[in-house]
């Protein structure tokens, strides 16, 4: 379960292009839960994502994750509960480190790292084993340097690393924007699978309205620092792209009521 | 004929004093490699470093203590050296390379703090080299196998290391320190302390170096830092740096290969004043080397440093 409460941040207070980038922000993900977020460029999302992952220190409000107050807590120290792909295929991956390295990296996320050698037999066959899952053919390149790859593998590979280890909760950060269509496919399939067999608590950025619509148990927009429209349940399964795309230009009144 | 005989008989003589300096300072170019390819941090701590630990080395010894303690505290003090440039660029956002500037500009005068003078002689002491059994005492051999010997065991124990799940993620923290963080990784420990590491050879390297030389000197790091970068790039070419291994053998090998390169020039009547202007346009040639090929052809992916 993911808790964000009354989440603020400025940038450049006090100076004349003073941004307000979350302004008491409100959200609260059940646990299994998938939410998908969308809004426009500048709505926050990304300011609520680092928010989340610890990459941006809030000025007031609390995040909490399964009922712990994570707020003052460093990056690396919430990475143990959390998992993050990011938008660039390049962030989220070691490329001068191989495939195997890689998924050790990840392996080792939530666990402490000990002096013990780390790509043992049975853990290349176990990374093997998960990455040949994505039929990619990553599974017979565990030696290949990660820069070696296209962006759609390392991104492939980059999800694999977040999803392995059940994180209590997951954070995909536009994930298939830099894809081409067809490996954005293969990737949000992928996802897809992963989320719905481990039943992970997800939070998906997503400027693809298709895949708002089509994945998810809620969306989520965004607007000016806040959560301005909430779609779930029945509702959510009915709704079409044209109705999504239409509630960003329009504030009807059902969006003024949700704030 | 007769210029090249002379040139190749005084080179002969003099292999094997080179190679047991070049042995010795194999662990300053491991000191430079560790930070500036394990880590993407270029760090010039170790024109500090290096004389840190030869003072305090001297210090010691001259002070009557056992050769071996005189090493290890000389290795504690290069490594706070290090911990310290870190910290500099890590807390204050200081560029790598101008807090390594001011770390080894600062341990300047710490160091002729440390000896009290410019220059102190611990000839007579006991040193390491001592040890060797079956050779006389102060014989090159004695220092090649004695400095050989660290250097195989540091080399063997870094290469464990380095494969361990410990090791695994500093290198990550070189390769991609926002991935590395997001991996759960305390960027700032594995930082500080992979520095801080380089920075204990650097000081082994100066500590041994006056156990063999016979004194300690304040001026000793002058130029260390190109030398070893020299030594870096030429064991770089000949063993590659494609895997940890490869990585790690390389500052040996160029250490090795670099020192008798010197010594050749040396041999051949090059005037030693003029070492360093060689030396830097050699580096200075390696470093361009890829940009120059770049010109033709498609870009080559450029040295990712920390900033």
């Amino acid at each position: 379960m993911l808790e964000i409460r009354s989440a603020r941040k400025v940038f450049y207070k006090g100076q004349a292009d003073e941004k307000t980038a979350l302004n008491d922000l409100n959200l609260r993900l059940e646990t299994g839960e998938f939410g998908v977020v969308i809004g426009s460029n500048g709505a926050g999302k990304s300011s609520m994502l680092n928010a989340i992952s610890g990459a941006l220190v809030l000025d007031t409000g609390k995040v909490l994750i399964n009922g712990d107050d994570v707020t003052a807590m460093p990056v690396h120290k919430r990475a143990i509960r959390l998992a993050r792909v990011f938008q660039d295929p390049m962030k989220g991956t070691a490329a001068s480190m191989t495939v195997a390295e890689n998924m050790l990296l990840a392996d080792l996320r939530s666990n402490r790292r000990t002096l013990r050698r780390g790509l043992n037999p049975v853990r290349l066959a176990s990374y093997k084993e998960r990455l040949s899952l994505l039929g990619l053919g990553l599974e017979n390149r565990l030696d290949t340097r990660v820069e070696l790859l296209s962006g759609g593998q390392r991104q492939s590979l980059s999800l694999i690393m977040a999803v392995g280890g059940s994180p209590e909760l997951l954070l995909l950060d536009e994930h298939t924007a830099a894809l081409d269509p067809r490996t954005a496919d293969i990737v949000m399939q992928a996802t897809i699978r992963a989320v719905e067999a481990l039943k992970l608590t997800t939070l998906m950025v997503t400027h693809n309205m298709q895949h708002a619509v089509d994945f998810g148990h809620r969306v989520i927009m965004l607007d000016a620092g806040r959560v301005r429209l909430e779609i779930a349940g029945r509702e959510k399964a009915a709704i079409t792209v044209p109705d999504l795309i239409g509630h960003f230009s329009v504030k009807t009144d059902r969006m003024f009521l949700a704030s | 004929m007769d210029f090249l005989q002379n040139t190749l008989a005084s080179f002969i003589a003099l292999v094997p004093v080179t190679l047991a300096q070049s042995l010795i300072l194999a662990f300053v170019v491991l000191g430079i490699m560790i930070p500036f390819r394990m880590l993407s941090f270029p760090d010039l701590t170790s024109e500090g470093a290096f004389p840190l630990g030869g003072c305090v080395c001297g210090v010691l010894m001259a002070a009557g203590m056992a050769p071996l303690p005189a090493i290890l505290i000389a290795l504690i003090a290069g490594f706070v050296a290090g911990c310290c440039t870190a910290f500099i660029h890590l807390r204050f956002r200081i560029h790598t390379l101008l807090a390594g500037i001011l770390m080894m500009t600062m341990l300047y005068s710490i160091n002729l703090r440390i000896m009290g003078r410019s220059n102190l002689s611990v000839f007579g002491s006991t040193t390491v080299f001592d040890w060797v059994p079956f050779l006389q005492p102060g014989f090159p051999a004695s220092k090649i196998v004695m400095a050989g010997t660290i250097g195989l065991l540091v080399f063997v124990l870094l290469l464990y290391f380095f494969r361990t799940e410990k090791g695994t993620a500093v290198r990550a923290v070189g390769a991609n320190p926002d991935m590395a963080e997001a991996q759960g990784i305390n960027v700032w420990l594995a930082t500080i302390g992979g520095v801080g590491l380089a920075g204990a050879f650097s000081a082994v390297g100066g500590a041994l170096m006056v156990q063999s030389q016979g004194f300690a000197d304040v001026n000793m790091g002058l130029g260390i830092l190109i030398n070893g970068l020299a030594a870096l790039m030429i064991g770089e070419a000949i063993v590659g740096k494609q895997s940890v291994p490869r990585q790690l053998a390389a500052p040996f090998v160029g250490a090795i290969v670099y020192y008798q390169l010197v010594s050749f020039c040396l041999a051949a009547g090059m005037p030693p004043p003029d070492l360093k202007l060689a030396t830097g346009l050699f580096v200075l040639a390696m470093l361009a080397l890829p940009s120059l090929k770049r010109s033709r052809g498609p870009a080559a992916a450029r040295e990712t440093v920390r900033e």
